[in-house]
Formats: C-alpha cells, sequence, structure tokens
C-alpha cells in the first residue's frame, strides 16, 4: 500500500471497522463453541444468569457484597504494604548503611512469590481475614519497596544538590526534594502491587472463603455453574481496569508537573 | 609542575578508601543475614516460638536433604517436583513466547493487526490467570495441558505488551533512514524495528518468567499432584513446616535461577547495543 | 604560556578579599587510572568583584565551582571564606547551576522561594520576598508556571531569581548562559550584569567563551585543560562598562587571551 492510499478517508475507515468486526468475530465464535460444547455456556446463558444473580445472592451475599469483600481485603493489604513498604524503600534508598544491613535481607526474601507463603500464611493465621490480609500485605510490600528505592536511587544528583546549596537539612532534604522526586517512581510501585494484590485476593478466596469473587468462581465451578464463573470473571475484569484507572488518575493528580507521553 | 609524590600519595589513599567501603557494604550484608538465621535458630531451640509455627533454619536444611531421597509427605521426592514445575513453566513460557513475541512486534509495527487484535486483547488483559483456572479446569480437566495453558496465560500478557511498547518507542530518525535506503517496510520492520524492540521485550520476558512461576506455583495448589506448589501445600495438609519453608525456599532459589538466566541471555543477545 | 601581561599567582590589592584559594588539587580515580583534574590551583577574590574564571571546556572550571561551594571536597588545599577556612556546604554562597537545576515538580513561586522555605519563613513572607526578584528577572506573571512551560532562557531566570533569593555573599554561577541560543546569551548578559549593579555581590562566573568573559568580567582567570592550573590573569577594571563587543580595546583583550587559551582539546 503505497502512502497515498493510506492516507485516504476510505483507508481510515476500514481501519476503524476492524476492532467491531473482531468483537464480533469473537462473540459468534463464543457462540458457536457453545451450541457444539454443550459445556460452554452462551452470551446469552451469561447474561441471564447475571440477571438472576442480582436478585438471588450466592451464599447470601450480594453481588455488590462480594465485590465489596474482595474489595476490602485488597485495600487494606494494600495500606498496609505501602505504610510499611514506602518508609522502608526511602529508608534503603537514601541511607547508605540501612540499605548495607537491611538490603540483603530483603533480597532474601524477594525471590518467594507471593502466592507461594499461602501455606505458611494458613498455617499461622488460620483460614480467616487476617491470614488473607498478611498475604495480600507480602504481595504488595515487594514491589512498593523495590520501586521506591529505584525512585530514590534515580533521583538527579543535581536537585539533592540544590538543596545541599541552600542549606537543607538532612530531614529538610529527604522531605523536599527526595519525596516529590521520587513519587512517580512511588506510584509506578503502587499500580503493580494493586495487580499482585488482587491476584493474591483472588487466589486466597479461591481456596478457602465465604465471600469474594474469588469464592463466586469456586462456587460456580463446583456445582457446575458456569455462566457464573464467567459472569465473576467479567466483572473481575471490570474492576481490574477501573481501579487501574483509577491510580493513573492518582498520579496524573499528584505529580502535576510529569509531561505525557503519548 | 605540581607535586607528583604528593598526587600519587592522595591517589592511593583514595584508592584505600574506595576499597574499604566495598568490603564494608559486603561484610554488613553479611553480619546481617547471620544475625537474622542466628536469631531465627535461637528463638526455635528456646522454644519462644511453638515448633508446630516455625521451623529452624537447621530444621528446613534438614528437611531439604531428607526430601532427596524421602517421597513423604507429598508422595514425590524432591527431584521430581521440581522437575514437574519446571517442565510446565517451561511449556507455557515457550508456547507464550513463541505466540506472543511476534504479535507482540506485529501489533506495534501493523496499524491494521492492531486495530483487529487490540479489543480481544483488551479484554483478557485485566483478567487475572488464576481467575482463568476453574474454567480451564472445566474445559481441559486436571492436568498438565490445563496447568501449561494457565502459564501460558500468565506470560502471555506481559511479553506482548512489552515487545508491543518496544516497537512503538523505535527512534523515528533509524526509520526515516532506511527508507531513505529503499528499504520496504517489511524490511525496515526486520532489520530497525525488531532490534529496537529487543530491551523491552527482554523485560517483559522476565516480568512474565516471575510471575508465571509464581502462578504455577498456585495453579499447582489448586489442581495438581506433584510440583512444588503441590508439595508446599501437602506439607500444611500435614502440618509440617520444615517442609513448607524448605520448599519456599527452593520455589524462591528456582525462580532466581531462571530470571538470573534469562538476564545473561538477554546481556549475550543485546551485545550489539555496545558496539 | 607566561606573558608580561599576566602573572601566575595574584598579588593582593587592597581591601579585603572575600574568597582565597590556596593550592587547591582535585583528583578523581577511576577503576585503574587516575586523573587529575585541578592541580595546585591558587587564587584570591576581591569583594564584589565580578569575577570570570575562563577556559575551555571539561578543564575543570565547574569541579573548581564545587568544591567552592562545599558539594565536593578538595583532595588537597584550602578555601578560605572572609578569612576563616570553609569546610562543607556554606549556605552564604548562592549556586546558580549549569543544567538549569531548576525543581520540575515546584512552580517559579515555590522555586524562588524554596531557599526560604527551608529556613522557615512563613508562607506569605516568603511569596513577597519571592514576588521581589521574579520581578527582578523579568519574569512577572509567571509565578504560578511551571518549568516546563518555560524555555530554557526563562528557567535559567528562575535559577538566578532563586540564587539572588537565599541573599548569599557569594554568588556562584556555573555556565548558566551555555543552553541557551545566541539571542538569549546576549540578552541575559545584559540581565546579569544590570541585576548585579543593583545588587552588588561578589560573583564567581564561568564560561568557556572568550567574549562573554571579556564583556562580563572585572578580571578574568584564564585556565588550562586538565589537568587544570591557572594559565593568566587579565585585569580588565580600565574598560569603561557597559562594554562594546565591537569596541577596538575589547578586541585588543580578546584577542590577546584567544592567544593564550588551549585550543587543544585533550
Amino acid at each position: 500500500m503505497n502512502a497515498m492510499m493510506k492516507n485516504s478517508g476510505v483507508y481510515k475507515i476500514l481501519l476503524n471497522i476492524l476492532p467491531v468486526i473482531s468483537i464480533l468475530l469473537f462473540a459468534s465464535l463464543w457462540q458457536l463453541a457453545s451450541k457444539n460444547g454443550g459445556i460452554i455456556p452462551t452470551p446469552l446463558d451469561v447474561y441471564r444468569r447475571a440477571g438472576r444473580l442480582l436478585v438471588k445472592p450466592v451464599n447470601n451475599i450480594s453481588l455488590a457484597g462480594h465485590i465489596w469483600a474482595s474489595m476490602k481485603r485488597v485495600l487494606m493489604g494494600l495500606l498496609a504494604g505501602c505504610v510499611v513498604g514506602i518508609p522502608f524503600g526511602l529508608l534503603i534508598g537514601w541511607n547508605q548503611k540501612c540499605c548495607d544491613y537491611l538490603k540483603p535481607l530483603f533480597e532474601l526474601v524477594r525471590p518467594i512469590p507471593a502466592l507461594a507463603w499461602i501455606p505458611l500464611m494458613t498455617l499461622w493465621f488460620g483460614i480467616g481475614e487476617t491470614s488473607k490480609t498478611a498475604l495480600i500485605f507480602t504481595g504488595t510490600v515487594m514491589p512498593v519497596v523495590i520501586n521506591t528505592y529505584t525512585g530514590v536511587r534515580l533521583i538527579p544528583q543535581i536537585n539533592i544538590d540544590v538543596a545541599s546549596v541552600f542549606g537543607a537539612t538532612e530531614f529538610q532534604t529527604i522531605k523536599e526534594v527526595v519525596i516529590p522526586c521520587s513519587l512517580s517512581a512511588i506510584m509506578a510501585g503502587v499500580k503493580t502491587a494493586m495487580g499482585t494484590a488482587w491476584i493474591i485476593v483472588l487466589a486466597a478466596e479461591m481456596i478457602s472463603a465465604n465471600s469474594g469473587l474469588g469464592f463466586m468462581i469456586i462456587r460456580g465451578s463446583d456445582v457446575a455453574d458456569l455462566p457464573l464463573v464467567i459472569f465473576a470473571m467479567i466483572i473481575i475484569g471490570v474492576i481490574g481496569a477501573v481501579l487501574s484507572w483509577i491510580l493513573t488518575f492518582a498520579e496524573r493528580k499528584l505529580c502535576p508537573w510529569k509531561v505525557e507521553i503519548n | 609542575m605540581g607535586n607528583p609524590n604528593k598526587i600519587e600519595n592522595e591517589v592511593a589513599a583514595l584508592r584505600e578508601e574506595n576499597k574499604k567501603r566495598k568490603i564494608r557494604t559486603i561484610v554488613r550484608g553479611i553480619i546481617s543475614i547471620l544475625t537474622f538465621l542466628i536469631f531465627w535458630q535461637l528463638l526455635c531451640t528456646f522454644g519462644i516460638v511453638n515448633d508446630k509455627v516455625l521451623a529452624s533454619p537447621i530444621q528446613v536444611i534438614n528437611a531439604i536433604f531428607t526430601k532427596i531421597v524421602d517421597p513423604r509427605p507429598d508422595g514425590n521426592i524432591l527431584i521430581v517436583n521440581i522437575l514437574a514445575s519446571f517442565k510446565l513453566a517451561m511449556i507455557g513460557f515457550f508456547l507464550a513466547l513463541i505466540a506472543g513475541l511476534p504479535l507482540g512486534l506485529l501489533m506495534g509495527w501493523y496499524r491494521p493487526v492492531d486495530k483487529l487484535l487490540r479489543p480481544i486483547f483488551e479484554m483478557i488483559r485485566p483478567l487475572p490467570p488464576i481467575a482463568w483456572i476453574p474454567i480451564v479446569i472445566v474445559l481441559l480437566g486436571i492436568g498438565t495441558v490445563a496447568k501449561s495453558f494457565i502459564i501460558f496465560f500468565t506470560t502471555f500478557v506481559p511479553i506482548v505488551i512489552n515487545s508491543y511498547t518496544g516497537i512503538r518507542e523505535t527512534n523515528q530518525v533509524y526509520i526515516n533512514y532506511a527508507k531513505t535506503c529503499g528499504y520496504s517496510n517489511w524490511k525496515i520492520f526486520c532489520t530497525v524495528g525488531i532490534p529496537s524492540a529487543m530491551p523491552l521485550a527482554f523485560a517483559g520476558m522476565v516480568i512474565a518468567l516471575g510471575n508465571g512461576w509464581g502462578t504455577l506455583i498456585a495453579a499447582e495448589m489448586l489442581a495438581s499432584s506433584s510440583g512444588l506448589g503441590y508439595m508446599i501445600l501437602m506439607g500444611r495438609n500435614y502440618g509440617r513446616i520444615d517442609t513448607i519453608i524448605a520448599g519456599m525456599l527452593v520455589i524462591g532459589l528456582i525462580g532466581l535461577g531462571l530470571t538470573t538466566t534469562l538476564r545473561k541471555v538477554e546481556n549475550r543477545v543485546l551485545k550489539w547495543r555496545l558496539k | 604560556m607566561d606573558t608580561d601581561f599576566c602573572r601566575k599567582e595574584i598579588m593582593p590589592m587592597e581591601g579585603r578579599n572575600k574568597l582565597e584559594i590556596k593550592k587547591l588539587s582535585k583528583v578523581f580515580i577511576n577503576n585503574d587510572s587516575f586523573e587529575v583534574a585541578i592541580e595546585n590551583v591558587s587564587l584570591d577574590v576581591k569583594e564584589n568583584e565580578f569575577l570570570v574564571l575562563l577556559g575551555p571546556g571539561a578543564c575543570g572550571k565547574s569541579v573548581l565551582l564545587n568544591i567552592v561551594s562545599g558539594l565536593l571536597k578538595p583532595t588537597s588545599g584550602e578555601v578560605y571564606i572572609d578569612e576563616k577556612l570553609s569546610q562543607g556546604v556554606n549556605s552564604q554562597i548562592g549556586f546558580v547551576f549549569q543544567n538549569l537545576g531548576v525543581m520540575p515538580w515546584l512552580s517559579v513561586r515555590d522555586n524562588v522561594a524554596f531557599p526560604d522555605k527551608l529556613h522557615k519563613v512563613p508562607k506569605k513572607k516568603r511569596y513577597e520576598r519571592a514576588q521581589k526578584y521574579i520581578d527582578l528577572v523579568g519574569l512577572n506573571g509567571f509565578e504560578k508556571h511551571y518549568p516546563r512551560q518555560l524555555s530554557g532562557g526563562m528557567k535559567q531566570r528562575v535559577g538566578i531569581a532563586r540564587a539572588y533569593a537565599s541573599i548569599p555573599e557569594i554568588l556562584l554561577m556555573d555556565e548558566p548562559f551555555g543552553q541557551l541560543d545566541a539571542q538569549t546569551r546576549y540578552s541575559m548578559q545584559d540581565e546579569i550584569l544590570k541585576i548585579w549593579n543593583q545588587n552588588k555581590k561578589t560573583v564567581i562566573f564561568v564560561t568557556n567563551n572568550i567574549e562573554e568573559a571579556v564583556y562580563l568580567g572585572d578580571r578574568i582567570i584564564l585556565f588550562s585543560a586538565r589537568p587544570m592550573t591557572v594559565k593568566g590573569v587579565y585585569d580588565l577594571n580600565d574598560l569603561k562598562r557597559p562594554r562594546d563587543y565591537t569596541d577596538s580595546r575589547f578586541l585588543d583583550i580578546r584577542k590577546e587571551i584567544s592567544n593564550h587559551t588551549d585550543l587543544v582539546i585533550k
């Protein structure tokens, strides 16, 4: 295709039809697969199940209740992870002595995947809310610390020099320079942590819970109620996207000086 | 012109200081880890912490060595578990690589491909792979295929995203230069686009491998009768803390080994960057 | 290297020396080698004079400035301010940085008020004072703007306003106009002289541009390439201000200096 054809209006219209085509293709494939397979529910089935769900709750908790249950766990764990992780990351990023002593310990624990903590945590804390929060905490604290640490290390020396030259104490330097400068790296860490937290919450709920979206999935698959499972998955996807958007929005608000890269 | 001896002295002094600083860092790290291990051991030895709750470092190491030959409590000796997990991780990862890398590169380069496949990709992306496990089990049963599929999903997403972003960031200057040399779009894609995308693509692979390894462990806890995830789950069921901690360490070590190897491969492949 | 016009070491004139550098050396170590950046430099700076440090690019002038401000430690030698030994960062010294150093997360007003904030001056007073200096550098109306919305010249003016707002006794300026285009450079040179005339301070100005040096300085100290030593001192007090780039005396001095510079980049 030469450049002239590429710029024509017709080409542009064709281009924008493609997404629509692919979605339609996907939907019809789904429909086809469900008709032939017999196991997979049709999109219509899922839609109907969603409707029933709003009327008749699962395990006596409404849909909103389940969503909130999962969200609450994520938020609590994330909060704990940030409250511990951000100061810790700042400390080892800024102070060489602390870094020498504490970073090796952190690096020992780091390679262990968050989900691998599940058996240990359930042994220590049982299967209640505490163990879930502890699990999410473990999963969120890692990316938060790593990103905060990197954020501090990457601060251009000149900004710190400016503070020194004008007579800042160490505390002032941290408050006025280190924290604003590393804020965007910290936000990136929180975003990653949010993703990890969500994964952990689902896994924890799938293994042992009485509420939450992960629980819904397991319940659905236990009783072969696949429309429920698929619906729960859709909700999870939507919420994940919304949370990510909220965090991006928050970052933009907190760091208005950053130039947007499109 | 200046004082050469004095300068030599100063240089020697500065070098000494640098060396001392490096040694100090290493020593501090060692002290830190040793203190931690000793503290841990003492907690257990003196029974301050219930031995149902925490196993001492010695017990953990013991567990590892025992597991090499002892199939209890989960039914497999250590190496069987390791291989089972490793095999699944590799299958899933390489499938995702073969599918995801070209896909991301093509999507990033050719707009029609992007427009066509993006919507589907964006629908799959926000879903945590864990959520796929029940459906996959229903459709494919509990087996190697199901688990590889889940690993595939986990590793697929970061690889596509990163190779997509990587090729989008190709320096326009190089593209323009290639155009003036008369290269076709396809040739530019191969000679300029793909190499430019490699650093980010590799970063995506490292993330993918890390995530995949973690998800594998979870998948094994939910639907497996072998593998390291299964091993620590069984450890929990039988109250064997030493097995749990031993398993976690092995999982961590192997995960670390995988990412380190990948990084070494990346350095080899990307050697041309220095030229 | 020697001519009858300049001397290696300056004889102190009457009046106090604001700053004295005695036998300063700085060595940087790499993995297997070392580099002597500054070798045995001594010089005096008089009170309220506009002193220019001139030398080829990357010869060590910035390093010297960083040592004077206290950001770097010398390998040997001392710096005396008001005849007292200076150690560490001295907040009586203002610094205008080469690569702008304006903090991107703060507005113009917050940047200029930054030194005051560090000294715990209350908000209202800080902003009042900052406004004065913002007006001084001609950035009236841009108080709430962020650095990314400003041109290079404007950002540099923020740096100058900020350095002035900290009421320093000595002002160090490290190639502040290096990143600017030619036009902006000329107007900034006039700006800085205007500001200096209104608020007399001791200024040490670093540049690698000979014309700029002759245009701005009361005295010029010429440096060699690395290892940096003093090559010559030029007293320009007889050249009346405002100076003219095309004046014949200006051109004579400029020629003399350029004959002595190290034109070879090692």
